[in-house]
């Protein structure tokens, strides 16, 4: 690097409560809507297993990845991974699948935003429907707008609606809960009878399709790996408090749905918190989770733009993608032109989809990198062993958490294949297809070597 | 070995490649779509003039279903008597399972190839 | 009969269209003003070089 001032790059301005505020907020929306789709695929027990099950799947997930960013840090996170562990080819469908998951989820974030507003109108007496087209745009352009300015004021937005959001449902379970409002939850009554497991064992299986929807997108707090200022230490920190703040959250948002409403209501319903503040009875809980709503909605499509074009950028640095793509703002420092691209794509699929196939989407390309990530730590362990190079973070178990993932991942697929079979050979018929195309033709213009721009020794067995 | 140095590709060759893959992942994600093959299969079992009993619900499901708006047992007969159908065949799953497993052998066998040339390059100069 | 929620509607796509020009004009002027060797020079792991020398 000889003349460095001629050089533009990302900045490291971002600490552990940033990294907190991008893994949180990107999924606690999922508390908000979404995760009660699961409880219509196997009824409200189901729904609570499966929520435990994939806990502990994300807590692998953490973990893994804990140890594998706080060693490769960089922007792009498990694609940077994939690209120094597995090889090319792999990196490039990591890196898709990444863009997928958030692109998807930006779009499930902002349909949900139209939806609200959409509910809120209808109840405040407009007459007819409301459009919900214009917020669907205008959330997901104000979001870019903000993304493009600049990270730093990015993600502290994200730390405030996020904190506000996860009061918000503390303090509804605190104000429904049996020891305030003794007469309002009926969890005994609501759950009784056929409503207790309404498909059997097989409804568990399937719940955990969109069990995953509790925690998906945690795993993105590794894509803030360039911009944070002491990545060994805030990264794993980051990802682990927010795992458990989820844990926390997601048990809560269950306990206070499944004791309002009958789970066939609750099993296709857009806003399930913003029903349940309805249901209590206090306008001061329907304001509050309406507005938590709408900020975890926001907060969630704001991690996605800035985690999708973070991966997209690192592959255009590298050349997997055009190289167009690799550039960084000189005054905001942020990757724009990823990030304008984004938008379009984003805004065809949340104003042409159903709600819940643009989750499945999501959930798919995301469950895809979570079969990726035991793949690749049990490589990264074995071509760098403990001792060879210097961790930040070294995951306890090892292998266990990884073999644990991939179980998980299989149950996964069955539950995705219940029911949305066709879609999930689509999807992987879409990556195969890429991957000959990445492979036979886009690989030649990346260069060899220079993918490789970890300070560590050579692997074992190379 | 030699060190591989990449062609620099044009202005015009970098917007065909944004294309390709814009129209295989729009493609990929609409067909099922427009075919109608995504989405669950659901069944709806209809039940004639719906009471709240036989719609199998408890008087706390019935409070419940008011307070949400929904007075009318008529109303939320579709939301109650539509359920999802599990009946799978095993050759299906046993297809999706072969389609995933070879996907993912693939992907590590290229990429190991293309990790060899990436490690000689950068350890072997 | 327009009530407040329809001049929502309005000011929604109004906002939308606001903040797509705000990104579109600054993309034009950054592209026009800098070399596209500049904005493409960001590269993997030369990150801490860059962050020690660049002032706030």
């Amino acid at each position: 690097m000889a003349d460095t001032s001629e050089k533009v790059g990302l900045l490291r301005v971002l600490g552990p409560a940033h990294v907190w505020a991008l893994g949180v907020g990107i999924v606690l929306v999922g508390e908000y809507m979404g995760w009660n789709f699961g409880v219509g695929k196997g009824g409200a027990y189901a729904a609570l297993i499966a929520c435990w099950f994939a806990g502990i799947l994300y807590t692998c997930v953490a973990m893994i990845d804990s140890e594998v960013t706080s060693t490769v840090a960089a922007a792009g996170g498990q694609y940077t991974q994939a690209n120094h562990i597995v090889g090319a080819l792999m990196a490039f469908n990591v890196g898709l699948y990444l863009v997928f998951a958030y692109t998807m989820l930006e779009a499930a974030n902002a349909w949900t935003v139209g939806f609200l507003v959409q509910t809120v109108g209808g109840l405040a007496g407009h007459e007819g429907t409301l459009n919900d087209d214009p917020f669907i745009v205008l959330s997901i352009m104000f979001l870019a707008w903000l993304n493009y300015r600049g990270v730093l004021a990015t993600l502290t937005f994200n730390l405030v609606i996020t904190a506000f959001a996860f009061v918000a449902i503390i303090l509804l379970f605190l104000m429904t809960a049996p020891f305030t409002a003794p007469d309002l939850m009926q969890h005994a009554e609501l759950m009784s009878g056929q409503a207790a497991l309404p498909y059997g064992w097989l409804g568990i299986l399937a719940a955990m399709h969109f069990g995953l929807w509790y925690y998906l997108g945690i795993e993105g707090t590794t894509q803030a790996a360039e911009e944070v200022r002491s990545p060994a230490r805030s990264l794993p920190f980051g990802t682990l408090a927010g795992i458990m703040t989820l844990v926390i959250a997601a048990t809560l948002t269950w306990f206070v749905c499944v004791g309002l409403m009958p789970w066939e209501y609750l099993g296709t319903a857009g806003t399930p918190l913003f029903d349940a503040a309805r249901l209590s009875g206090s306008s001061f809980l329907v304001w509050l989770l309406g507005i938590g709503t709408l900020f975890a909605t926001l907060a969630s499509a704001n991690g996605c733009i800035n985690d999708a074009s973070r991966a997209w950028f690192s592959m255009g640095r590298d050349r997997y993608l055009p190289s167009w793509f690799g550039a960084v703002h000189p005054k905001y420092r942020t990757p724009y032109r990823a990030i304008i691209f984004l938008v379009p794509i984003a805004l065809l699929f949340a104003l042409k989809l159903p709600l819940d196939q643009i989750i499945t989407f999501s959930i798919l390309s995301g469950l895809l990198g979570y079969t990726f990530m035991p793949l690749n730590m049990i490589m990264f362990r074995r071509k760098w062993p403990l001792d060879t190079i210097k961790r930040g973070y070294v995951h306890p178990f090892h292998p266990i958490p990884a073999i644990l993932l991939l179980a998980l991942c299989a149950v996964t697929y069955f539950a995705v294949f219940l029911g949305y079979g066709t879609q999930l050979v689509a999807m992987v018929g879409f990556y195969v297809v890429a991957s000959l195309w990445f492979h036979f033709w886009r690989y030649r213009f990346v260069n060899r070597g220079a993918q490789f721009t970890m300070p560590w020794p050579k692997p074992k067995g190379y | 070995m030699a060190k591989y140095t990449p062609p620099v590709q044009s202005k015009l060759g970098q917007i065909i490649d944004v294309i390709v893959l814009l129209a295989l992942s729009i493609g990929s994600l609409y067909i099922p779509l427009i075919y109608g093959l995504s989405g669950s299969a659901k069944v709806t079992t209809v039940v004639e003039n719906p009471t709240w009993e036989s719609l199998g619900q408890n008087e706390a499901m019935v409070k419940q279903w008011n307070a949400l708006g929904f007075t009318d047992p008529a109303a939320a007969h579709d939301l109650i008597t539509t359920r999802f159908d599990y009946s799978f065949s095993w050759l299906n799953l046993a297809f999706m399972a072969v389609v995933l497993i070879g996907y993912f052998f693939m992907l590590i066998k290229l990429s190991d190839k293309e990790y060899r040339e990436v490690i000689s390059e950068k350890f072997e100069r | 009969m327009m009530d407040f929620w329809d001049y929502l509607e309005y000011a929604a796509w109004a906002g939308s269209a606001i903040f797509g020009l705000l990104i579109v004009a600054d993309w034009i002027k950054t592209d026009t003003t800098y070399s596209e060797e500049m904005l493409t020079s960001s590269r993997e792991g030369e990150l801490e070089a860059m962050t020690e020398q660049h002032k706030l």
